[in-house]
């Protein structure tokens, strides 16, 4: 006796698919008009947003800006989070559940405030400022807020605990006999690091790594409570290109211009990634 | 090299050799590589736990309370210990509260009831097409939540003005554009749930005489429940938390807790956020504690993925 999955699937893919493409169809068709002002669209069919778009260097640079960031974000928290995975895979598992656990319970917490937390953090009377003005370290204030810095921190606070539950189940499925055979054959510890560890999480490190870039190209309340209007990545150009200028038809063909570069980036990777010999090695 | 490196380089060989010496070569290694396992964890979780410690701890800050107005910030840390902030937490913040929470739960059901027949149809059928529509369940974790946000806000200006139904800045309204994030967590944490699964059981369960409805309840239901409740927390986590879908569909007296507080960072700085934002955080804390009483934090560390 079989069941009819497709019966059992068509309500859920029939729900799930008209959120998809209606909104996303209705949304981003939008960026095929020329905007009239007031949040009306023209009638004529043209590309004229995209050229926009793709030459105009305010919207280029905010591309170039959010690459750079998200960028930044996925190497810091990479070189922050791959050894403490390592360290937690690698211990008596009755404390990885307990730091792991540690995890979770911080990313239960809302962005929104962990940003809150960063901004009494670095504001100018915070903590960190204080203590530096005491030991004489500076003379002046620092100010985090509202620069490209800001927005890597809020950023990596989001990426380190996602990486660290992602990374830790790639290198707890490495088998620990593989690091103990190449030590037996005299490989140094960091050799066997760099030699076996390493090579054979590639695949989780680079899946892992693009999601997390994903998530930060997207990043938009980190991007505007911490860049403080002064850090102008895509996301925001998008938010005030509605809210200021009401062009919705250009906002779309920046939303547009965001998703298709996003998904070339993935694209490419997962590409590279493929050829890479270490990656036919470890997939097998 | 040039001459200071070779001269840094030797002193550092030296060291080393003397200390390894001193120690014994492997007992030395091991010492340091424990030293700094240890400081880097403890660098890692400080920095990570840093923003939550503070803002619980400058919520009891009474520094500025003789001043008049919202315009005084919070010290860390605090400084003349008070609860007075938490006394001054209008009903407005715990009427956002409650609606990012009910708004959640449902997201988060509606998640549930949508994710989980998902999930058994593409882990379990066999038709064609099943790895494209996986692609296309997941989705929405791949679109920019700024994105998700301006599409619905879209797409209810475009209901609206076609068969009159108002969905924007409604609660309805909210809950749609968030049950939309919700599914993809609930069908990513059943399938891989799914993908372990034992089809013996169900073959032995149907051969015994059991109904298909009894199968599903007694024997595939009891197995998947870790991943529905591992991927119904992470639906409700992700829909509590969000910012930036609901910052299009809010309007007055609809706005969750998070769009709340993002406004009063943005706007004007009021010192009952951070008093409000540790009440979510113990709240968070409970709920981690109900989860790990009843059936185990570990679902959520196994097949459950964060975005």
């Amino acid at each position: 006796m079989k069941a009819n999955w497709v019966v059992v699937l068509m309500p859920p893919f029939l729900v799930c698919m008209t959120l998809l493409f209606g909104t996303q169809f209705v949304f981003l068709q939008l960026g095929f008009f020329r905007d009239l002002g007031i949040g009306q669209v023209g009638d004529e069919f043209e590309l004229f947003n995209y050229m926009r778009a793709f030459t105009e260097p305010f919207f280029l640079n905010a591309l170039k800006l959010n690459f750079t960031l998200a960028i930044a974000v996925v190497a810091i928290t990479l070189i922050v989070a791959y050894p403490i995975a390592y360290i937690v895979a690698r211990m008596n598992s009755k404390w990885a559940i307990v730091f792991l656990t540690a995890m979770v319970v911080s990313s239960f917490v809302s962005i929104v405030i962990k940003v809150l937390g960063i901004i009494i953090i670095f504001g100018a009377n915070g903590p960190v400022n204080r203590f530096l003005m005491w030991t004489g370290v500076v003379d002046e204030q620092i100010l985090v807020i509202g620069t490209k810095s800001g927005v890597i921190m809020g950023l990596t606070h989001l990426g380190i605990a996602f990486m660290v539950m992602m990374l830790f189940s790639v290198i707890q499925s490495i088998p620990r006999s593989l690091e103990e055979a190449a030590e037996i054959h005299g490989a140094s510890r960091w050799r066997v690091f760099w030699r076996v560890v390493i090579p054979l999480s590639m695949p989780g490190v680079v899946s892992a790594s693009l999601l997390l870039f994903n998530i930060a190209m997207g990043a938009f309340v980190s991007a505007v409570l911490l860049g403080g209007g002064k850090v102008m990545t895509l996301p925001i150009v998008i938010q005030r290109t509605i809210l200021l200028y009401t062009e919705y038809g250009m906002a779309a063909a920046l939303s547009g211009m965001l998703m298709l570069f996003v998904f070339a980036v993935n694209i490419l990777s997962v590409i590279v990634v493929t050829r890479m010999p270490s990656a036919r090695f470890a997939v097998t | 090299m040039t001459g200071w490196q070779v001269t840094i380089g030797g002193a550092l060989s030296g060291i080393r050799a003397g200390l390894a010496a001193w120690l014994g070569r492997t007992h030395f290694s091991k010492v340091l590589r424990r030293l700094g396992s240890i400081i880097w964890m403890t660098l890692g979780y400080t920095f990570i736990f840093s923003p939550i410690i503070v803002v619980a701890g400058s919520s009891f800050d009474g520094s500025s309370l003789d001043l008049r107005g919202n315009s005084a910030f919070l010290n860390f840390p605090p400084q003349n210990f008070t609860f007075e902030w938490y006394t001054r937490i209008s009903a407005s913040l715990y009427n956002a509260l409650w609606i990012s929470f009910s708004m959640a739960s449902i997201a988060a059901a509606c998640g549930i009831v949508l994710g989980v027949p998902a999930a058994l149809a593409l882990i379990r059928g066999n038709f064609p097409g099943r790895i494209i529509l996986g692609t296309l369940f997941r989705a929405p974790l791949q679109i920019p939540f700024i994105v998700i946000g301006l599409a619905f806000l879209q797409a209810y200006y475009e209901v609206g003005s076609l068969i009159g139904l108002q969905l924007r800045a409604t609660f309805a309204g909210l809950v749609i554009g968030h049950v939309f994030v919700s599914t993809p967590y609930v069908v990513g944490a059943v399938g891989a749930v799914l993908q372990r699964f034992d089809l013996s059981l169900e073959e032995a369960a149907l051969s015994l005489g059991a109904s298909r409805w009894r199968t599903f309840t007694r024997v595939t239901l009891p197995i998947i429940m870790p991943g529905v409740l591992a991927g119904g927390i992470y639906a409700f986590l992700v829909s509590f938390g969000d910012v930036t879908i609901s910052l299009f569909l809010t309007g007055p007296n609809i706005s969750p807790l998070p769009v709340e507080i993002f406004f009063a960072l943005d706007r004007e700085f009021d010192p009952t956020i951070p008093a409000m934002a540790t009440i979510v955080i113990v709240g968070s804390g409970l709920l981690l504690y109900v989860i790990q009483r009843l059936v185990g934090i570990d679902i959520l560390l196994r097949g459950g993925g964060n975005g």
